[in-house]
């Protein structure tokens, strides 16, 4: 009999989420959805603002990845300003960027998705979680805590915050780095490379065990954009941006923040407040792409650092040609994580990172501006419109995550189409569904600006609509 | 009679302050931490500043024999001064992004890095408005000294 499920709250996600998947006269699961219930509504409310405020108010989207958006906005801003900021500058933005990366990828890895990957996806629920992981592999566990802690220490020592850091501006950043802080920094490297090497150790032991899910978890042809070097290198900061399809043949390439729009549009579907963005040429939903680690590693040619290019030309050997199947994301985020500590250590190490030319100043020169960096979960755009006195008559943001959109949707449905096969729902089998959602790491807080924890339910509803069962999580 | 180890000045304390400045009397916690940093009642004393507790003051707290969480109470009525013996806890919670409490933070401590304090304290006021505002309410402000007095005495009292 045909039926509905729908997931409701997903859990170890970042915002708020229900997957509703639909079933057949078959009894299979032949539709599934990925629904964002809530709204914020940061571009409207910023019209009226002063542009230079637009920083600090669009990092409060987030708590887990503030500095991407205070990057990218300050760069839209530094656009309307038509003014270059000063290369250290750029190098202390491009190390903090990396910081934010690296302690929201542990979280990620460590507290997020170790669970499932270290004690199975049918463990008991109430051991899969982080404590069940430091109780077993309490190695890994001071692992994850450390780099976590290295990250946010970072920004702190930086940004005087670990939430909602300061310091980035429209222009550069607002003070030079303290020699005592870039020691501090340097001598609490090598405890970070000991950690990250350990989980990618870790990593690669037990990712055989999970072929089955490699195979289903959003494993299918598609495209990937991110950002990359001049040289095609991996880059977050400062790069252009690349799209390239299932064979790695390069769909776009140097694409810079003002012409972002031209190419790239954004869908919308009733059943959720997620946009779906998609690259224009190919139309939507065929244009859907994916974005965050993955995509990165994908469209790099090299990572630039020694540990990282020996790692990602491993990584490479997964398939021949970009690799496709979104438990790899996983993998990715750790190899992201390393390139971060690799290059945070380089720019630490020139002379030139503690110049005291960080800022450069200047008034509204255009009436437009766009910018975007790499966020840990993926390319995030700003783009702004202000009157000739600089105030805000419009913002567009396209968010990582909701560039994964439509790939987190199909991934649901490959999950679901596998593993759900009964009218009674088995924590087992939703795990999986869920899990499928967290490979993506994603922030529905950023993607929707919405408020809220992440609560998520599964509805298993029939043809007709009606509700056959449910499971909720709080 | 000895100087128990919470009282004793080669014990080292960890003072881990919480809350939100923008919502009001959430925001009384860090002020009490800020207060505490100023003029430390004892030497060997590292305060924390932070909006929410997080996993990773799971080793800052390992490393410390004596342990004050300071918080804002949404319990208790506003501006009352609370302390209380945190003791570890004896399960954990299963999601923990965005929620953890002193006792689970202890567990952690101990299950990750072997170690935790002796001895546990949480010395709370009673808030009033969690209304978005950097002002604390009347009562809450009124109970700042009663709140630092408390920190000093959990420190300084054999």
């Amino acid at each position: 009999m045909p039926q509905t499920i729908t997931i409701d709250p997903v859990t170890r996600l970042e915002g708020h989420g229900r997957i509703t998947l639909k079933t057949n006269e078959q009894g299979e699961v032949s539709e599934a959805y990925f629904t964002v219930t809530q709204v914020r509504g940061f571009e409207k409310f910023c019209e009226g603002r002063p542009f230079y405020e637009m920083p600090s108010m669009m990092a409060r989207i987030c708590g887990i990845c503030p500095v991407s958006h205070l990057i990218a906005s300050a760069k839209a801003c530094e656009a309307i300003m038509a003014v270059q900021i000063p290369p250290t500058a750029a190098k202390l933005r491009r190390a903090l960027n990396l910081a934010q990366s690296i302690q929201s990828h542990a979280l990620s890895f460590f507290y997020l998705a170790s669970p499932d990957l270290l004690l199975g996806m049918d463990a008991d629920p109430a051991d899969r979680n982080i404590f069940g992981v430091a109780k077993a592999f309490p190695e890994l566990g001071r692992a994850g805590v450390g780099l976590r802690r290295f990250g946010q220490h970072m920004i702190e020592l930086l940004g005087r915050k670990r939430i909602h850091p300061g310091w980035i501006v429209p222009g550069g950043v607002n003070e030079p780095l303290d020699p005592v802080k870039r020691e501090e920094i340097l001598a609490m490297l090598p405890e970070a490379y000991a950690n990250i090497k350990m989980a990618l150790t870790a990593y690669k032991s037990i990712a055989g065990k999970f072929k089955d899910e490699i195979d289903s978890f959003a494993n299918f042809p598609g495209a990937f954009l991110g950002m990359v070097a001049e040289d095609g290198g991996l880059e977050f900061t400062d790069g252009k941006l690349r799209l390239i399809d299932a064979n790695g043949n390069i769909l776009l390439d140097k694409l810079d923040a003002e012409h972002f729009d031209d190419v790239i549009g954004e869908a919308v579907e009733p059943f959720s407040y997620m946009k779906f963005p998609y690259y224009k040429p190919l139309g939507y939903p065929d244009g859907a792409y994916r974005v965050g680690p993955l995509a990165r590693l994908n469209i790099a040619t090299h990572a630039g650092t020694p540990l990282a290019d020996i790692e990602l030309k491993e990584f490479k050997q997964l398939a021949n040609g970009p690799v496709l199947g979104s438990f790899y994301y996983h993998h990715a985020r750790l190899i992201d994580i390393l390139y971060g500590l690799e290059t945070i250590e380089q720019l630490l190490g020139d002379p030139s990172i503690l110049d005291t030319h960080v800022r450069a100043t200047a008034g509204v020169n255009r009436l437009e501006g766009a910018g975007f960096a790499e966020a840990p979960r993926g390319t995030l755009m700003h783009h702004y419109k202000v009157t000739e006195e600089g105030k805000m008559t419009w913002a567009n943001l396209v968010i990582a995550t909701g560039q994964n959109n439509n790939a987190m949707n199909r991934g649901v449905l490959q999950v679901a189409q596998r593993y759900v096969k009964a009218d009674k729902l088995q924590d087992g089998m939703l795990n999986r569904v869920e899990a499928v959602i967290r490979t993506f790491d994603p922030c529905l807080s950023c993607s929707t600006h919405a408020f809220g924890q992440m609560p998520l339910s599964i509805e298993l509803q029939s043809p007709d609509g009606k509700l056959l069962d449910s499971v909720h999580r709080r | 009679m000895a100087t128990p180890a919470h009282a004793s000045e080669a014990g080292r304390v960890l003072i881990l302050a919480c809350g939100n400045s923008l919502r009001s009397d959430d925001g009384i916690g860090l002020k009490i931490g800020c207060a505490v940093e100023d003029q430390p009642p004892r030497s060997n004393l590292k305060v924390i500043l932070s909006q929410q507790l997080l996993p990773e003051h799971a080793f800052d707290i390992s490393e410390s024999d004596v342990v004050v969480f300071v918080d804002c109470s949404a319990v208790t009525a506003a501006g009352v001064v609370t302390t209380m013996t945190i003791h570890p806890a004896e399960k954990l919670p299963t999601i923990l992004t965005h929620h953890l409490d002193p006792a689970s933070l202890m567990k952690m401590a101990k299950e990750l890095y072997g170690h935790m304090p002796t001895h546990a304290f949480a010395v709370t006021v009673g808030a009033g408005s969690f209304d978005l505002s950097e002002k604390l309410t009347p009562p809450v402000e009124a109970a700042i000294p009663a709140a630092i007095e408390a920190v000093r005495k959990v420190l300084l009292t054999p």
